[in-house]
């Protein structure tokens, strides 16, 4: 059976999309109908309960929480992460969390302030949580520089790399001025993992495919 | 031999549970939050997060609770490890419980590190209503799939810790969470209260007579749960 895949331009749905790529791997990508409202329709609530993108449906039945959904691709195809019994899990796992439950919660932040405690709370939600997300990617890029794991390195492509390459692309295309819009490049350890991601066939076709340019995670449009 | 990090009643009590339950040897090391060793340099250089727990393991230390409950699931069988249609509904809600619902009652015990102070009152409405919808897709799921919540998985213990926690903290609030709305989740917090691991554990952190059913402040014979 194909994978199908729930998506929407550039949102996380790009992350999964980026490894079913790099996996070539058979998949239908269906554009949700968000603008008249599908994320609430029955059928979509059927797959994703709070109405959030991705899903992905697999022959073993359908699947969101994209840490989940990545981790999920690795296993089953046996690539692009330490595999469960090998040495290296521990230390890929706790890396993979800590980007799941504390990197892409402060970038949804920054995006959507408002959510978090109403419209006139959010310049201030917005700087707090730009603050913690500048200190957790830096944590992230001093790890990568100190002990350049082959689970997020230049020279292999990773589900942990295409997700903090995503991540990264997004605060990148804020608006100027904005206090997170930071390039890439102030995290070089990880510039160097997405500059090599960006290049490779699975980007590439993900970028045609959302219109996104040539150069995706380090010097988006 | 694994080595915990540990305060009482934080989230190194789902690990410890955990360990329990499945009887794996383990030994604890307290970390002082009245003294902030949390954010000392010796508890950064175990975890540089300075997030507790920590688990230190023959193949390196783990933090994050999801991360390590994973990898304690997967060394020690302690649920669906083949790809297969059970592993798919482990992930999903090993990570709904951690990336949605912890995360968001994290923000609702510490709104001082998410939002300004004058803000507190509408944040509080809208994250207990979004918890209230996510703790009611838990009970759905354990409805649902009963195999997945037992005592001896990971996932049970996870939810039956925050349905805890969210009774208890942030201290003063106004009650959100009311158990029997979710009759599922009384269920196996009925359940778990009774077991040996649990019973151990009410006396190691002092966490009262019952911990998941009506849970009451710890009082913990060493250290301090805040």
């Amino acid at each position: 059976m194909t994978y199908i895949l729930h998506t929407w331009p550039d949102t996380a749905a790009l992350i999964v999309r980026l490894v079913l790529e790099e996996l070539e791997l058979p998949y239908h990508a269906v554009t949700i109908d968000r603008p008249n409202g599908a994320l609430d329709s029955r059928s979509y609530r059927a797959l994703q309960p709070l109405g959030k993108i991705p899903v992905l449906e697999t022959p073993d039945g359908a699947i969101f929480e994209t840490a989940a959904i990545l981790l999920y691709l690795s296993e089953v195809h046996g690539q692009l992460a330490p595999a469960p019994n090998s040495p290296e899990r521990a230390s890929f796992l706790k890396w993979f969390i800590f980007v799941t439950n504390e990197v892409h919660p402060s970038v949804m932040q920054i995006f959507y302030p408002e959510r978090i405690a109403g419209p006139e709370a959010a310049a201030a939600v917005t700087l707090t949580a730009t603050a913690r997300l500048h200190e957790d990617l830096t944590l992230l890029d001093q790890m990568v520089a100190r002990e350049r794991p082959a689970w997020l390195s230049p020279a292999e492509p990773s589900i942990l790399g295409y997700f903090v390459a995503t991540l990264v692309r997004w605060i990148s295309t804020l608006e100027p001025g904005h206090p997170a819009r930071w390039p890439a490049s102030d995290f070089p350890a990880l510039c160097d993992v997405f500059t090599a991601l960006e290049q490779r066939p699975a980007a590439l076709a993900c970028a045609r495919a959302d219109d996104l340019g040539l150069t995706i995670f380090t010097n988006p449009t | 031999m694994y080595l915990l990090h540990y305060a009482p009643d934080n989230a190194s009590l789902i690990i410890r549970l955990v360990l329990e339950e499945a009887g794996l040897p383990y030994q604890t090391a307290l970390v002082d939050r009245k003294a902030r060793r949390d954010d000392s340099d010796e508890y950064r250089n175990v975890a540089p997060t300075g997030l507790i727990p920590a688990l230190e393991t023959p193949q390196g230390v783990l933090f994050e609770t999801a991360a390590i409950l994973l990898w304690l699931c997967d060394r020690h069988g302690l649920g669906p490890v083949e790809a297969a249609p059970a592993r798919i509904s482990l992930l999903k809600w090993l990570f709904f419980l951690s990336n949605t619902l912890h995360a968001d009652l994290r923000q609702l015990f510490y709104p001082q590190y998410y939002v300004p102070a004058d803000a507190k009152d509408v944040h509080h409405s809208l994250v207990s209503a979004r918890l209230q919808r996510h703790f009611a897709l838990v009970d759905q799921a354990a409805a649902e799939m009963p195999g997945h919540f037992t005592p001896g998985g990971i996932l049970a213990p996870y939810a039956a810790c925050l349905m805890r926690w969210s009774v208890l903290y942030p201290e003063g609030q106004l009650p959100w969470f009311v158990l029997k709305d979710y009759s599922t989740l009384a269920q196996m917090a009925e359940r778990l209260e009774a077991r040996p691991a649990t019973q151990h554990l009410i006396r190691a952190e002092g966490l009262g007579p019952t911990p998941f059913t009506a849970p009451s402040l710890a009082s913990p014979p060493e250290g301090s749960a805040t």
